[in-house]
């Protein structure tokens, strides 16, 4: 499904008489069917904010947001969503594989066909042995995984995933990066992937977009990876990409600081 | 083998003696021996009016028991308290769900808990015998009164207190504003209704032995109330010790509750 965004600003509500200042503006983005997006930019410049307004939690203050050519009104299944908050959005009460077919049984997918859906999802995120587990027994990153199983197994055109392997050691952070691109070409729908690691980003993402400091934060630039999976680190794009992305952060992390 | 795995065993509880270990013989020897320097003491150095001994007040159960007085008051106490505050539970725990859940349900009814729940039960003892005669209905609305706004604030609490991204995480499924509130809400607040109507059992403890000082023929606070006329300063104690055995019961039979019926909704707040 296509997201396209024209001239979106977005401000938080605030309490009458306090001042509602502008955390996003004038942020112009398409994003194609079956793209996979990656957004960087400094913390708290508003990738997060972005996330829930194709997510459809938050409305855009001015601007459109459409997908598929429809105004986002709300929430929908179409859309997945892995939250940055680790354990905010898990049901503390279900277990591993009850949360990953939490989705599945307000759907009213039937029992055979979700065990099947959990099982696929929870051996892609390599959680099987783990179903039986309750959120509080469960690591950061283990947690982090039951959100994207449970999303996989929803299927959604558009997965929302914002810095899902934030809380993981770098090798396994690395073979879940490998792991995600097998999935989404496997299941082919649209990713827009929220990190704060450039090479992650130069890792996954086809494009990469640069958001800059807040407030009132817009797109600084827009980069295209012209690299074929699995990327490699040694390949001279990488690197030309990799030094120009880091500069253009430090930039924009510079003016915050200051 | 699986690391996380020994996160599940308890910690070191020290030597084991006969099965049983260590740390669960603290707490019995601790009342043996509180129980020991009571007895000892009471013999010895205190006058018996102003405090029996604890043999004196066993003495005085077994009379109580012979005379047929011993059940019959704690039974009907007990009645009271457990009828009055399961009804009054499950009055308040919808109200508390429909405060928390939607605004104007909140901007109805919370003038009226607030206003409420600061009238003491024990200050409409009176009205209520004259609304609902001197029986037991009285009595049992005496108690849920007491239990239910308990109860409603805590649910409600809970409700309110629920992190949103469980609930928008159920509308990325698709769930209906039905189905996120039976499936995230009333899960999600099981806790606060848990904790809550543990503090309002303690409460109906307080309620009905007021009421039956008050306004009764029977049950453990009559029992305490006129002993004293009788000089049974024995039966007194009698009634003061089983309010607290049968409150630590009714609380242990709770937390059992919690650990085992409803075990994976109150994950935490059994501990305790
Ligand atoms: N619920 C909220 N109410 C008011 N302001 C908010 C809220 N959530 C975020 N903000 C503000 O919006 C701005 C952007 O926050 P956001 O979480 O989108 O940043 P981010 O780019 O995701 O940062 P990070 O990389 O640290 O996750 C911040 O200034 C933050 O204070
Ligand atoms: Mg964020």
């Amino acid at each position: 499904m296509t997201i396209a965004m024209e001239s979106i600003a977005f401000a938080y509500d605030a309490p009458i008489g306090r001042p509602k200042p502008l955390i996003l503006s004038d942020i112009d983005l398409e994003i194609q069917d079956g793209e996979y997006l990656v957004l960087v930019g400094p913390s708290g410049c508003g990738k997060s904010t972005l996330l829930r307004l194709i997510a459809g939690f938050d409305q855009a203050t001015s601007g459109s947001l459409k997908i598929d050519g429809a105004p986002v009104k709300g929430p929908g299944r179409d859309r997945g969503m892995v939250f940055q908050d680790l354990e905010s959005s898990l049901y503390e009460w279900l277990t591993v594989g009850e949360n990953v077919e939490f989705g599945l049984r307000v759907s009213g997918v039937p029992r055979a066909e979700r065990e099947v859906r959990r099982e696929e999802a929870l051996r892609m995120v390599n959680l099987l042995n783990h179903v039986r587990k309750y959120p509080d027994e469960l690591s950061g990153g283990m947690k982090q995984r039951v959100q994207i199983a449970r999303m996989l197994a929803m299927r959604p055109s558009i997965m929302l995933m914002d810095e899902p392997f934030a809380s993981l050691d770098a090798q396994t952070r690395h073979m879940l990066q490998n792991q995600m691109v097998s999935i989404w070409t496997e299941i082919g729908g649209t990713a827009v992937y929220v990190t704060h690691d450039i090479r992650e980003a130069l890792n996954l993402g086809q494009r990469i977009v640069l958001m800059s400091a807040g407030p009132a934060a817009g797109i600084k630039h827009i980069y295209d990876v012209p690299m074929p999976y699995p990327r490699r680190q040694s390949d001279p794009i990488y690197i030309e990409l990799l030094e120009r992305i880091s500069g253009d952060i430090e930039e924009e992390v510079i003016k915050v600081w200051i | 083998m699986d690391l996380a795995d020994h996160a599940e065993r308890p910690a070191n509880r020290g030597p084991r003696f006969f099965g049983l270990s260590g740390g669960n013989l603290v707490s019995p020897a601790a009342v043996v021996c509180g129980l020991l320097i009571w007895e000892v003491a009471a013999r010895n150095f205190i006058d018996p009016f102003f405090l029996p001994s604890v043999s004196a007040i066993f003495a005085g159960a077994v009379e109580l028991h012979q005379q047929g007085l011993l059940l019959k008051h704690v039974s009907i106490s007990l009645t009271r308290i457990l009828v009055g505050w399961a009804l009054g539970s499950l009055v308040a725990i919808p109200i508390g769900l429909m405060v928390g859940s939607f605004m104007t349900a909140k901007r109805i009814i919370d003038p009226y808990i607030h206003f409420l729940r600061f009238i003491p039960a024990i200050a409409l003892v009176t009205l209520f015998i004259v609304w609902f005669g001197v029986g037991e209905l009285s009595k049992i609305l005496l108690v849920m009164y007491a239990t239910s706004f308990i109860v409603m604030i805590n649910t409600a609490t809970g409700v309110v207190t629920i992190h949103q991204n469980k609930k928008l995480a159920a509308q990325t499924f698709g769930a209906s504003v039905m189905q996120i509130f039976w499936r995230v809400t009333v899960p999600a607040a099981m806790p606060s209704i848990y904790v809550g109507m543990r503090l309002a059992l303690a409460s109906s403890f307080l309620v009905i032995v007021a009421v039956e000082m008050l306004a009764a023929e029977s049950g453990l606070g009559f029992l305490i109330w006129t002993s004293k006329l009788y000089f049974k300063i024995d039966w007194m104690f009698v009634g003061i010790f089983l309010l607290g055995f049968f409150g630590l019961l009714t609380d242990y039979a709770w937390k059992m509750v919690g650990k085992h019926a409803i075990g994976r909704y109150v994950r935490a707040s059994a501990k305790y």
